[in-house]
């Protein structure tokens, strides 16, 4: 068991940013036919997707979302010691996207700077990170950049794939506070299925493969699926159990948007109660790892009162995990789109 | 663990396959059936999980060639009344 609970976290600010060029699903009717893309939508619950413009990636996206963050909650840019980038698509092989965006917000150089690479289950071992970070003394606010940008590494003609996946970037202010309420994390690796979702090509292992669909995404649906439903009902059960919690002292689940269809069934079978797990697939599609705080900022239930919530991430790896944590009282929730802020 | 009758297994492959259960037989061919796709292959794992707790894997999910492969897993795992 990975449970780890660590005190005086206080998440104040979430913010997420999307781009703002839209794709309906159902413009695809004429690649894929109608019957089919409905068919797909009516399952993954996705309808709209927000796509990047090429030339703008996961890191431009989170930048925007934590430099208008920073601005909302007046932090210093040299008060911040810490900062995560935590992304499966990386403007470069190196240097780590984390230095661009340290570059682009104007840190100091007493900044504790670092990349990554998890997918789905990204933003509880984020917090994961940071919690710990600012236990173990020496930090005092880290910023959590979450940024992913799955339209580009998806085959315009994998239907599977293609339709279901959107782009987002989010950040998330973490500092130590006394009064903060305990947070606990689970989290969880099965390396045995790496290869249920894999893009092959691009690495050092095959940089430039023959088949050119090994530089997109293979997704085995089957056997996430079958992972899913046998992992995350068990990891909701652990995390209440190790936290001390029943169902009913979350106020907010923050599932990863992986697909309406499975969502449901997860729900179900954990049985937790709906109105308290928001979706926001049908305008964003699974944006990865992001769509867990872009379920927070855009999900409509009101979490700023204090809430407590547990995020919920499972996909990739495969890895799982999950948060539970409160928001500080009167932090920050927000959304906007990209609009190629200045960068310092 | 519930059980259920080879008709109500057959409804329910039905169902799940957007099929008329007329239409379906132990020996008709997944090939014949388009609601049997992928996204019908997961809809079968969520219901065999969901009645039954069987957790069906993808491998043996790929290898169910017919209804009678389906019917063959429950009565194996002890979820069709012989």
């Amino acid at each position: 068991m990975s449970n780890t609970k660590v005190e005086h976290f206080s998440v104040v600010g979430v913010s997420t940013c999307v781009p703002p060029r839209v794709f309906d699903n159902m413009e695809r009717a004429k690649d894929f036919g109608e019957l089919e893309v409905r068919k797909v939508v009516s399952m993954a619950g996705v309808q709209c997707r927000h796509v990047v413009e090429p030339g703008v990636t996961a890191t431009d996206l989170s930048y925007e979302a934590a430099a208008r963050l920073l601005d909302q909650l007046g932090w210093a840019r040299d008060s911040i010691s810490g900062l995560i980038m935590v992304t499966q698509s990386p403007d470069y092989l190196l240097p780590s996207s984390c230095c661009m965006a340290h570059k682009w917000l104007g840190l100091s150089t007493d900044c504790a700077a670092f990349d990554v690479g998890l997918g789905c289950s990204s933003y509880p071992y984020g917090l994961y990170l940071a919690a710990t970070m600012l236990s173990t003394g020496g930090q005092k606010r880290i910023l959590l950049l979450n940024g992913e940008t799955p339209s580009l590494f998806t085959s315009p003609d994998d239907h599977a794939t293609t339709l279901l996946f959107g782009d987002a970037g989010s950040a998330t202010a973490i500092e130590l506070n006394d009064q903060a309420a305990p947070a606990f994390f689970s989290l969880h690796t099965d390396g045995s299925g790496f290869d249920g979702l894999i893009v092959r090509g691009g690495g050092y292992r095959d940089r430039t493969p023959v088949d050119p669909r090994d530089n997109f995404l293979r997704m085995e649906g089957a056997a996430v699926f079958n992972f899913t439903i046998k992992r995350v009902p068990a990891l909701i059960r652990e995390t209440l159990e190790f936290s001390g919690l029943s169902v009913q002292d979350i106020d907010t689940y923050l599932f990863h948007q992986s697909n309406q269809f499975m969502m449901k069934h997860l729900i179900k079978k954990a049985e937790l109660p709906i109105d308290r797990v928001p979706f926001v697939l049908d305008r964003f599609g699974n944006c990865g790892g992001p769509s867990v705080p872009l379920a927070l900022t855009q999900g409509g239930r009101q979490t700023q009162a204090n809430g407590r919530l547990m995020a919920l991430g499972y996909g990739v790896g495969l890895s799982w995990g999950s948060a539970v944590f409160n928001l500080a009282p009167g932090a920050a929730v927000m959304h906007s789109e990209y609009s190629k802020l200045v960068k310092s | 663990m519930k059980t259920m009758t080879e008709s109500e297994a057959l409804a329910l492959l039905a169902e799940t396959f957007s099929e008329p259960v007329a239409s379906l037989r132990p020996d008709t061919e997944r090939a014949t059936i388009p609601g049997w796709d992928s996204m019908g292959a997961l809809m079968l794992m969520a219901e065999l999980d969901e009645r039954f707790s069987l957790e069906l894997t993808a491998e043996t999910s790929k290898n169910m060639q017919r209804i009678a492969d389906v019917l063959d897993y429950l009565r194996t795992h002890g979820a069709l009344k012989s």
